[in-house]
């Protein structure tokens, strides 16, 4: 792989051996996909925050190379969401170990410089570049809503790579950065038999973990509408990220491409696979966390009601501070929800400490993880149903 | 390469020369016996970074101490937080002198990098022929000397 003086310089460890090892990783990983060059990138996303996700191993080494002096992010960097709401920790349940491990990796990013919020919604809470620019995302439900909602361009990065890319300012020229390799090679036609639609987070979720585990590769979607909302496009990236390797899906109706059916067959069969209680006994929103606009939906779908079961919400604190100023994070709250901010449901102790059982959620990506992570039963059902059965 | 010792003479009866492709290379000439598994590495909860060794029971090379070895394996399976854990192997110093993969994967080529330890993988040949393999020597980053 072709590098430019000073990229050899700084492997050689003339400045420092922070970005020595960080152009080190980045060399490693472009001679694995054969890439020609780095190029540079305008966004690093970094994961790998959660204590539950990077354990002491993960911690000691950013601690490590965040006390090195001098060494930055070289370019804007948004972090994934940590284990907990940091400002209201002791009061959810969370175990005072738990967050001691967890502000001391909290403490390593701020010494590297991040934007203030943990969010796997980057998207949400900073201006979005040009269509074509080159980003290094990690997290892979953003790096697919990077790729396929917001045309910008990265690869499907882990932790430790888009860490070298923040250091450096640089990603791998290879893969989805290329024109010719963001073609779709295979595609998912939805063919229902009845006039039913694909409607909200729960059907875009059941596609998208489907469409996930058939294949790795650029997905072509056909006979659905690209016109879908936020929260819809949010789910269905969300869950072709659970699942599989894919980076990337288009709208389209080639003919000349390798295709599979998605009838209400495939829907009812991942429907089932995903979903495995008819009940919960807490309801989880925000797997991705929630949006402004999802907020501004609950709150109003809210007004006169109240809650029958502990309710937990997950919002970047940034998008709550939004709600908060607009007024829907009080009406959500007065109607008995808990707001847990800069956290995520999947990877915070706080979900096995409820002492539940089940849970109900409108995310299939949120079942996934909370299945195996905290052993959770699921009842996988819409926001509109949701409210509907749980409210007084 | 605070942990590799001087290399002791390669007493090479039938040397052979395999082709390798260089994720991570070596700064110097590197030898070592080899520890060879037939079976993937999952390095978070599938090792022991303090010892440095396997600590799946089950696993076939199980107990087996990494350190100043060649390490030869298929590929890492897991958690990406794997590439943390080889980290820790170096930082302890425990890790093998070198790994050696069929493919090398993201996460044992992340590892490898952060920690400086040298990693092929074998595009041209089987990492099966290297099963019986005692010793080998890195001279090259392209090639290495195989002595069985």
């Amino acid at each position: 792989m072709y590098l430019t003086q000073s990229e050899e310089k700084a492997l050689a460890g003339e400045y420092g051996e922070p970005l020595e090892i960080a152009y080190r990783v980045l060399l490693a990983i472009g001679r694995l996909g054969n890439a020609e060059r780095l190029i540079p990138i305008k966004w690093a996303h970094v994961s790998g925050v959660s204590y539950l996700t990077i354990g002491d191993y993960g911690s000691d080494f950013l601690q490590r190379i965040s006390k090195i002096k001098g060494t930055k992010f070289k370019v804007f960097t948004t972090v994934n969401p940590c284990g907990m709401d940091v400002e209201n920790w002791d009061r959810l349940e969370i175990p005072p170990e738990y967050a001691e491990k967890q502000l001391k990796i909290i403490s390593a990013y701020q010494k590297l410089g991040i934007a203030n919020s943990f969010t796997c919604v980057p998207f949400q809470s900073y201006p979005v570049p040009a269509k074509g620019t080159h980003v290094s995302w990690a997290e892979s439900s953003a790096a697919i809503y990077a790729n396929s909602i917001l045309n910008l361009r990265t690869n499907r990065e882990s932790a430790v790579s888009a860490l070298a890319s923040a250091l450096t300012g640089k990603t791998v020229y290879s893969d989805l950065h290329i024109d010719a390799n963001r073609k779709p090679k295979f595609a998912i036609r939805v063919k229902f038999s009845s006039r039913r639609r694909l409607i909200g987070s729960v059907d875009y979720g059941i596609l998208g973990y489907f469409a996930g585990k058939v294949t790795g590769g650029v997905i072509e979607f056909q006979g659905i509408n690209s016109g879908m909302n936020l929260s819809e496009s949010k789910a269905l990236c969300a869950a072709v990220g659970t699942v599989g390797s894919s980076g990337m899906f288009t709208f389209g109706r080639s003919k000349d491409l390798e295709c599979m059916d998605f009838t209400e067959k495939e829907y009812s069969n991942t429907f089932e696979e995903i979903s495995d209680a008819k009940d919960g006994d807490a309801i989880v929103f925000g797997c991705p966390q929630m949006t402004i606009e999802e907020l501004y939906q609950l709150s109003k779908d809210l007004i006169g009601k109240h809650f029958k079961k502990r309710c937990i919400v997950f919002c970047s604190s940034k998008v709550y501070d939004l709600a908060r100023s607009r007024g829907y994070a009080g009406g959500i709250e007065k109607a008995g929800a808990t707001f847990v901010r800069d956290s995520c449901a999947d990877f915070t102790p706080l979900i096995s400490s409820l002492k539940v059982s089940s849970v109900l959620t409108d995310s299939a990506k949120g079942a996934h993880y909370m299945k195996r992570v905290h052993g959770m039963k699921i009842a996988l059902k819409d926001t509109k149903t949701i409210l509907e059965q749980n409210l007084n | 390469m605070k942990n590799a010792q001087e290399p002791k003479s390669f007493n090479a009866i039938r040397p052979r020369i395999a082709r390798v492709r260089c994720i991570v290379e070596a700064s110097r000439v590197i030898e070592g016996e080899v520890l060879f598994s037939s079976s993937p590495i999952a390095f978070l909860q599938g090792v022991d970074p303090e010892k440095g060794i396997v600590s799946e029971k089950q696993h076939e090379i199980y107990n087996k101490p990494f350190a100043n070895k060649i390490l030869v394996f298929p590929n890492t399976v897991g958690s990406s937080v794997g590439a943390y854990v080889i980290y820790r192997l170096k930082e302890n110093r425990v890790a093998p002198r070198a790994m050696i993969n069929q493919v090398s994967d993201i996460i044992t080529a992340s590892g490898c990098a952060l920690s400086a330890i040298p990693l092929f993988d074998l595009p041209n040949s089987k990492i099966s022929e290297l099963s019986k393999t005692k010793e080998i020597k890195i001279e090259k980053n392209s090639q290495i000397i195989v002595r069985s």
